[in-house]
């Protein structure tokens, strides 16, 4: 909890409590014991079931040996992520996660705000509820059913996309038999999935837009069109932010269930991912040492990238997690 | 609200975590009765409670204290890793493979060793004795055994059979083919023609097959087919290991399977594969065989049985057949086909003990019951009286289904354990077969030949009875996990594209690269110390 | 109260572009996200093989309510119910408790300690321990086996603080507070008094995606408990439907040669039965949520 002090000299800290008129930490805490109030609880749950199990993470280092414990197998450095990086999948998985996550975030960003906006045009109460309402409930269908979904509807025979891609001169596609198609099949129907669903935050935070800017924008004369982009855009802008910034930490993060079941040989070679390899290697063949090793370098990418976004952002728009 | 109740609200809330966490301390209720047997059987999802199965009540009768069945029927691979890694294990595990030979080499020193408790094991000595094959699937390589098999006995030796649609040979007059040539022939002619009868000849598939996954090949592949030339395979393919002339190789990189490849590659060009056969699932690859009423849909594909793969309206048009040459080249005598009896007659590991047991001797005493004659038979087919008719004299007959709306195979999965349970079934023993079983045989007959061209003893990699170091099995787990998905990807790819014979130098190269003469290796050493063995 | 839109008057030719525009557009989205509900609904009173092999889209077909009969045969699943309900709306509360006013105090610029605070929390959203050490820690805790831990271990949610902290940031000017503490309010009034009235939104917003989450845990039951007395619904239904996949993926080996015919025939019709029946309640709940999102909350707030 003295964190934030501590990262001051004791002498100059005290220097500048005594300037202050008080000792710098009782000071501090008689004026926001309150805060600190609110905020223990939160830091305690997080402390127990989050940080406590974190030492599991050495295991990243250890042979996994179950007769000594999970942190008591020999340590072995950095073998398993030499392991990984020497691996001959190495660059094509990396390649691949790459290219699904940041396809996924891009799209999977934009379309609930467009949403968003779009939705909250809609005059009537009721017409937008059911709008709502409608859009927002694919994000209940099971993964297993999603894909379930995309066989029937892309099948090469029978599919009704595939038979309405024909009346525009696309026969016989095979949706999900192709390196091509995959990545364009997983994006979409990961938005449809989730657009609806991730475009609630947004409109939240409409709602508190202040109706007398529309009336003031609409005095000026500015259409329709002008107000959704000069009041309602800016009213999203931080929502936005902190949402790209925390998008940024996936870049290196795929759902591992939807492509697992997406998979086939056919498009194996571009639907192979970080995460459906561990599966394989770490789960299906008790491989934990490597499965962790993997999943920290995983973890380690994803989090550089946070930093980096989350100092861009500071410096443009002075928003930031912390 | 004044600010007093206020801050006291607030006060209260931040309380309320810490308070969470100490009711949760005093409330904790573990659940579990110390003083009784813990067993844990992974159990077939149709499968019913153990409370409800006849049989049960010797088992518990045999243990001599209370028994507590914890009953698993989902994600049980996902359940095991983390009760394995924290040390958390009942008593006893039941189910066929529940606990893989991974896991003993992975969680050392979890499980009881049974190799000094024999003599408390009588049954289970007699099955070592009798069925060879038991022990050297129970025995490790450093000589303990961790875990017993099951032994049905019944099973055909091959999963798969070879179906053709003979109302649609009559349909267009033509001959059941015996080669890959004519196959091709009577798949166009299904193609080209009208063949179900139906007034549209564009609605027929002529040849279908069961998705293979990224890590191998299963049953009802058309890895089948490599027996046309000879080459034999088992469990439908797996990984690719064969074994000729004692040496171990890999079909992956055989010239043969290029041939096959080829082939089937020609069978696609012509449109006579089912477009689907790369990316559905099993369920659609099922529901497509059962075709529309009385209507069939494909003319020749692979199953189980006729009435499973094609459902009971349609399995009457359908005939199994015999293996089909590959080229004039071969030797009818050398015709091979999967041999899967290691996999079917067999159970792997069905019957594993805690080595914290502190009830070691009512465990001892359940796993044994377990191999009794009369209970391994109920374990299986499921309780006298209800399912099976004890006839006298080591005679019984399995009975149809009571509840006629299952079919005897669904009857037996919801009654019983089923493959899942350990036992044995002897053969000195009369049993008459349930009709799903015996279709199954019948439907091998044609098959008998090339099967029996095979000597289980020299001519096929023997998986199950080969047990692996941790160090090996690690290697090796790593090697198909980078080997497979590129050879796997290979496959469909040729298959709907073609491109074999230009591409396939640089791809045996590329396997060789990720390791395949290395695994290939690992198994021959392995394969050399199991003929030593055997004498 | 409706939409900003009402209250103008007139349009430009642009906006009646705008209107088309949106009008059309609208009813796509509508098409495209309505679909594959309503697929869901037919495919679930429809015969299986007819839906797998692509017959069914318009209309169901061969009408049955063998899938419904199935899950609701299951006695498991009143049970279920019951313990996600329980779940999800004592986890709900605990949540909210726990993350609103964490939010707020983070959210107050003089509140020094913030950032690090901050920076603590957004590093377990990326680093975790893995299962295992979870395993051990709630088994010393007692949680294995106890209906606690569907509530405890996920009680903050740090992608929703971040989500809270931000609105709170966002809707509550400075002024607001020195406002507020010249009146003699204190921090605690200052939050139920002025700051959650002012964050409804927010606080259903956070609200929903505690009880979805909660609702759709699956994970938990799955390998932190194993009395089947206390499972979730997901775990239930999970069960009914993993029972009609019987044999999927090949026939034989070690899973059981002799597929049942039975068993296939219904899978699909289960798993499509299984979504309605639990998103069903979940759909049910969001219109009264809704309201929260209507303009005007703010506004009305303060000037009450």
């Amino acid at each position: 909890m003295t964190a934030a002090t501590a990262v001051r000299p004791a002498g100059e800290r005290a220097m500048r409590a005594r300037r202050r008129g008080g000792a710098g930490p009782a000071r501090h805490f008689r004026r926001y014991w309150q805060l600190w109030v609110m905020v223990a609880p939160a830091i305690a749950f997080v402390a127990v079931f989050a940080y406590v199990p974190m030492y599991g993470l050495q295991l990243a280092f250890r042979e996994f040996d179950f007769t000594a414990g999970i942190t008591g197998g020999d340590w072995v450095g950095l073998k398993y992520f030499h392991q990984f990086f020497e691996s001959p999948q190495f660059w094509t998985l990396i390649r691949n996660t790459v290219v699904i996550s940041v396809s996924t975030l891009v799209v999977g960003f934009a379309a609930p705000i467009g949403l968003a906006l779009m939705i909250n045009q809609v005059v009537g109460r009721r017409r937008r509820k059911f709008l709502q309402t409608a859009t927002y409930l694919p994000h209940f269908i099971s993964i297993v059913v999603i894909v379930g979904m995309l066989q029937v509807f892309l099948s090469p025979t029978s599919g009704l996309i595939t038979r309405f891609a024909a009346l525009f001169g696309v026969e016989g596609a095979n949706f999900l038999g192709s390196e091509a198609a995959f990545v364009p099949v997983y994006v979409i129907s990961d938005v449809w999935q989730h657009a609806g669903w991730n475009s609630i935050i947004y409109l939240a935070a409409l709602s508190r837009v202040d109706p007398q800017l529309y009336e003031a924008a609409r005095i000026d004369g500015a259409g329709r069109f002008s107000i959704v982009r000069h009041v309602d855009v800016p009213a999203l802008v931080p929502t936005m932010i902190v949402l790209l910034i925390l998008n940024m930490g996936n870049v290196l993060n795929t759902g591992f269930e939807k492509i697992f079941l997406m998979q086939n040989p056919l498009n194996l070679g571009v639907s192979e991912v970080i995460a459906t390899y561990v599966y394989k290697i770490g789960i299906l063949a008790n491989q934990f040492s490597y499965a962790t090793a993997i999943g920290l370098f995983n973890t380690l990418i994803n989090f550089a990238f946070l930093l980096i976004a989350n100092q861009i952002a500071k410096r443009v728009s002075n928003t930031s997690l912390w | 609200m004044n600010p007093i109740s206020k801050r006291r609200g607030v006060a209260a809330l931040a309380g309320l975590a810490s308070a969470a966490l100490l009711l949760s301390a005093c409330g904790g209720n573990g659940g579990r009765d110390s003083d009784a047997l813990q067993i844990l059987v992974v159990k077939h999802p149709l499968t019913g409670p153990m409370a409800d199965m006849g049989w049960v009540a010797e088992i518990e009768k045999a243990a001599g204290i209370e028994v507590e069945w914890e009953e698993v029927s989902a994600d049980w691979d996902q359940k095991k890793s983390t009760m394995l890694a924290a040390g958390d294990i009942p008593d006893l595990v039941i189910g066929a493979n529940a606990v893989t030979d991974s896991d003993m080499v992975t969680f050392n020193g979890l499980f009881e060793d049974l190799s000094d408790d024999l003599e408390a094991l009588p049954n289970v000595a007699a099955m070592f004795e009798a069925v060879p094959e038991t022990e050297l699937m129970a025995t490790r390589p450093e000589g303990q055994i961790y875990s017993l098999p099951s032994y049905r006995r019944y099973w055909p030796q091959t999963a798969t059979r070879q179906y053709l649609n003979q109302q649609w040979l009559d349909n267009l007059g033509l001959e059941q083919p015996t080669t890959w040539q004519e196959l091709h022939e009577v798949l166009l002619a299904f193609k080209n023609e009208d063949a179900n009868g139906n007034g549209d000849p564009d609605d027929e598939i002529p040849i279908d097959w069961a998705p293979a996954g990224e890590a191998g090949f299963g049953y009802f592949a058309p890895t089948m087919l490599l027996g046309g030339l000879g080459l034999p395979i088992t469990n439908g393919g797996g990984s690719g290991y064969f074994v000729e002339d004692g040496q171990v190789g890999n079909f992956l990189v055989d010239p043969r399977y290029r041939e096959l490849v080829s082939f089937l590659h020609e069978l696609y060009a012509d449109g006579l594969v089912s477009q689907e056969v790369m990316t559905q699932d099993y369920s659609t690859y099922q529901s497509v065989g059962r075709g529309e009423g009385d209507v069939a849909k494909v003319g020749f594909s692979w199953g189980w049985t006729a009435s499973d793969r094609f459902g009971p309206q349609l399995a009457g048009q359908y005939v199994s057949t015999s293996p089909l040459l590959g080229d004039d080249g071969v030797d009818p005598g050398d015709l091979a086909w999967s041999y899967d009896s290691y996999s079917l007659n067999f159970g792997l590991n069905t019957i594993t003990m805690s080595a914290q047991s502190d009830k070691k001797e009512a465990a001892l005493a359940v796993i044994d019951a377990f191999y009794d004659q009369d209970l391994s038979l109920q374990a299986l087919w499921g309780e006298f009286g209800q399912n099976i008719e004890e006839l006298g004299g080591d005679s019984y007959a399995v009975l149809p289904p009571s509840d006629d709306t299952l079919d005897p195979s669904s009857w037996k999965w919801t009654t019983t354990l089923a493959d899942n349970s350990p036992g044995w079934i002897r053969e000195d023993i009369e049993v008459t077969l349930p009709s799903d079983i015996q279709e199954a045989v019948e439907d091998a007959e044609p098959l008998a030949d090339a099967l029996a061209n095979i000597d289980p003893a020299t001519d096929i990699w023997p998986g199950e009875l080969i047990k692996m170091n941790a160090e090996d099995s690690s290697r090796l787990s790593l090697l198909h996990t980078d080997m497979l998905g590129p050879a796997m990807q290979r496959w469909a790819v040729w298959i709907t594209e073609g491109g074999v014979e230009s591409e396939w130098d640089a791809y045996v190269a590329e396997l060789e690269g990720l390791g395949l003469t290395e695994a290939v290796e690992i198994h021959q050493r392995y394969y050399d110390d199991y003929l030593a063995s055997r004498g | 109260m409706t939409g900003p839109i009402t209250a103008l008057r007139g349009n430009t030719p642009g906006d009646l572009v705008f209107k088309l525009v949106l009008a059309l557009s609208c009813g796509l989205v509508l098409l495209v996200a309505v679909y594959p509900i309503y697929f869901v609904v037919i495919a679930s009173v429809s015969d299986p093989t007819m839906v797998s092999t692509g017959q069914v889209w318009l209309a169901p077909r061969d009408i049955s309510w063998f899938g419904y009969e199935q899950i609701f045969a299951d006695s498991r699943i009143w049970n279920g119910y019951r313990n996600t309900l329980l779940y999800a709306v004592v986890g709900t509360a605990l949540n909210l408790l726990v993350t609103m006013p964490a939010a707020f105090a983070l959210s107050r610029r003089e509140f020094r300690p913030r950032r690090v605070l901050m920076f603590f929390f957004a590093f377990t959203m990326f680093f975790s321990g893995g299962l295992i050490p979870m395993y051990l820690l709630l088994r010393d805790l007692n949680l294995l086996d106890n209906w606690l831990v569907f509530i405890l271990p996920s009680a903050v949610n740090v992608f929703n603080l971040i989500i809270a902290r931000a609105f709170f940031e966002y809707s509550l000017p400075d002024d607001l507070h020195e406002a507020a503490s010249i009146d003699g309010a204190n921090y605690f009034q200052f939050f139920l008094k002025i700051a959650l009235p002012l964050s409804m939104p927010i606080l259903s917003v956070i609200g929903l995606y505690y009880l979805v989450q909660h609702w759709n845990d699956f994970f938990t039951g799955l390998v932190f408990v194993r009395d089947y007395s206390i499972q979730p619904l997901q775990i239930v239904l999970r069960d009914i439907l993993i029972s009609n996949q019987a044999f999927s993926g090949g026939a034989g080996g070690a899973g059981g040669a002799g597929a049942g015919s039975y068993a296939q025939q219904y899978a699909d019709q289960i798993k499509y039965g299984v979504i309605v029946v639990s998103t069903l309640p979940v759909i049910m709940l969001y219109p009264f949520l809704q309201r929260y999102f209507e303009k005007g909350v703010m506004i009305g707030a303060l000037k009450g």
